[in-house]
């Protein structure tokens, strides 16, 4: 017998799981005060939805502003880092050193500093996705053929010409993918800094359901935030995408994560 | 620029950004009791290493880290393995684990506590399952990181099946798997820390998370250089292993 394809068994595997959710705690396999019915936290969702609209605005506006911070600051120190050799000598290993704090614990200094309102979320969770962004800015301006760029000046490109012209097309690939890595990481930074102390958000929602133990609210609130971070995830790749064609179109694939060793890109989401 | 002079330039700025935050505060450009100055930092660190409370919430911490790891590196370790050999196992479930990533791990912290409680089991059990996912994928890397026409022409010469996987396998992905326990690590660390800070009655995640909500400016900053650095010594002794193992390389 021939097997099915892998996406068909992709497919099945995620019917299997949304079946075993609705029927595990009806049949009473699981408690469920562990994991309520499927039917049960939809229909907990539509009928508190005014409640999760309001907060999933407040966590929107936050992430938001966060993923600007995060893009912009990542972006520009990125862009310095990667493009100046005595910086990048001096400052990327550093970088991967800090890599290994976990951030989170700076969190309880951000509400010391900003309250527990949206100001400290936004900060957390921007700093949260500058080190994605700003590293592969700096791998990507690295990891541009040095003969587009003998062609260029050789051509007599002025430097402001040869920043738009080469620099930006040339590493589109490797910053957008950066910047989807840190929109999620953003995503994650809100949510998890919402949970800890918060006092509005979808992240808040989970925490206060969860200390009255009201599990069906928790998990209309977990489903939320899974969706909103898949639907970040497929619209940041269907973006990538378009950009590449140009590329893609062309003779050669230019690896998009060719990042040598010591630049190596960070792994994703350590929460 | 030469290795000794990038090495002073570095050290000349740890030492500018140590001495800002040692001064700032103490003549009031910065408010003290926002940033407190790092002398007075230091010494609430030594404070807190000898009272006997932090020396116990340290202890279940490290604990904790450790259970965890050694928990999520074997099962990880084997799923990423089979989905690096099988080919139609790894079809099925690479593309999967990429939605994994983009997901927070963190929104199921919940989930634990109403299963485990809010003790020792939940913070293991949450460190473990924030962990797995890392070292599955790593775990494939490292097996694909093996080149292909090394084993090809190991076995043209006649190695045998045990050869081939200690001359060729276990030195070819001695840096990826080395790099898989760091960064694994970094995972591991992460995400107790946040059970703790989530819920919890002792452990340094809690004592900082603690220190923030009371406001505690000196005790919080103290918790943070400690935990930074153990962080960052634990990272840089790694990185030196993989830095040797991988020499044959180059």
């Amino acid at each position: 017998m021939r097997r099915p394809s892998p996406s068909a068994v992709r497919w099945m595997l995620l019917a299997a799981l949304l079946l075993l959710w609705e029927l595990m705690p009806q049949t009473k396999i699981v408690p469920e005060l562990f994991l309520p019915s499927l039917s049960k936290t939809l229909t907990v969702l539509w009928k508190d939805r005014v409640e999760y609209a309001e907060n999933l605005l407040v966590t929107l506006y936050e992430v938001g502003v966060a993923m600007l911070i995060a893009c912009g600051a990542g972006i520009l120190v990125g862009a310095l880092v990667g493009g100046i050799s005595v910086l990048r000598n001096l400052m990327l290993p550093v970088f991967s050193s800090l890599y290994a704090v976990p951030i989170v614990i700076l969190y309880p200094i951000f509400t010391a500093w900003f309250g527990i309102g949206s100001e400290s979320k936004i900060a957390f969770a921007g700093i949260y996705g500058f080190f994605p962004v700003m590293l592969s800015t700096a791998a990507g301006i690295r990891t541009i053929d040095p003969q587009y760029m003998l062609a260029a000046r050789s051509m007599g490109a002025t430097l402001p010409q040869q920043i738009v012209r080469v620099i930006i097309p040339a590493s589109i690939p490797t910053v957008l993918s950066g910047l989807r890595l840190g929109g999620a990481l953003t995503i994650i930074g809100v949510v998890v800094s919402e949970m800890l102390t918060a006092s509005a958000g979808i992240g808040y929602l989970v925490t206060r359901y969860r200390t009255i133990l009201d599990s069906p609210h928790v998990f209309a609130a977990i489903l939320m935030i899974l969706l909103l971070s898949i639907l970040f995830d497929l619209l940041a790749r269907a973006v990538e995408r378009r950009t590449l064609v140009w590329q893609t179109a062309g003779r050669r694939v230019p690896s998009a994560g060719a990042a040598t060793s010591t630049t190596r890109m960070p792994a994703p989401a350590p929460v | 620029m030469t290795q000794t002079q990038i090495i002073a330039a570095r050290l000349a700025l740890l030492a500018a950004i140590l001495a800002a935050w040692a001064l700032l505060p103490k003549y009031g450009v910065l408010d003290p009791r926002l940033l407190p100055p790092l002398g007075d930092v230091l010494a609430m660190l030594g404070k807190q290493l000898a009272r006997s409370q932090v020396q116990e919430a340290i202890g279940v911490t490290a604990l904790e880290v450790v259970v965890a790891f050694v928990i999520a590196v074997p099962i990880g370790a084997a799923i990423g393995v089979a989905a690096a050999e099988f080919e139609y196992f790894g079809q099925i479930f690479k593309p999967m684990l990429f939605y994994v990533f983009s997901v927070p791990k963190s929104i199921f912290l919940p989930m634990f506590i109403l299963i485990f409680g809010i003790g020792f089991p939940q913070k293991v059990a949450y460190a473990a399952f924030s962990t797995v996912f890392i070292v599955i994928m790593s775990a494939t890397a490292a097996v694909e990181s093996v080149k292909a026409d090394h084993v090809l022409v190991a076995r043209s010469c006649g190695a045998t099946k045990a050869q081939i996987l200690w001359r060729i396998y276990v030195p070819s992905m001695m840096p990826v798997l080395l790099e898989t326990l760091r960064i694994s690590m970094i995972f591991n660390f992460t995400g107790v820390m946040i059970a703790e800070m989530y819920a919890s009655r002792t452990g340094i995640g809690h004592l900082i998370a603690n220190w923030g909500e009371n406001f505690q400016m000196p005790e919080l900053f103290a918790g943070v250089i400690m935990l930074s650095v153990v962080a960052i010594c634990f990272n840089e002794a790694v990185r030196l292993l993989e830095v040797r193992v991988s020499k044959w390389r180059t």
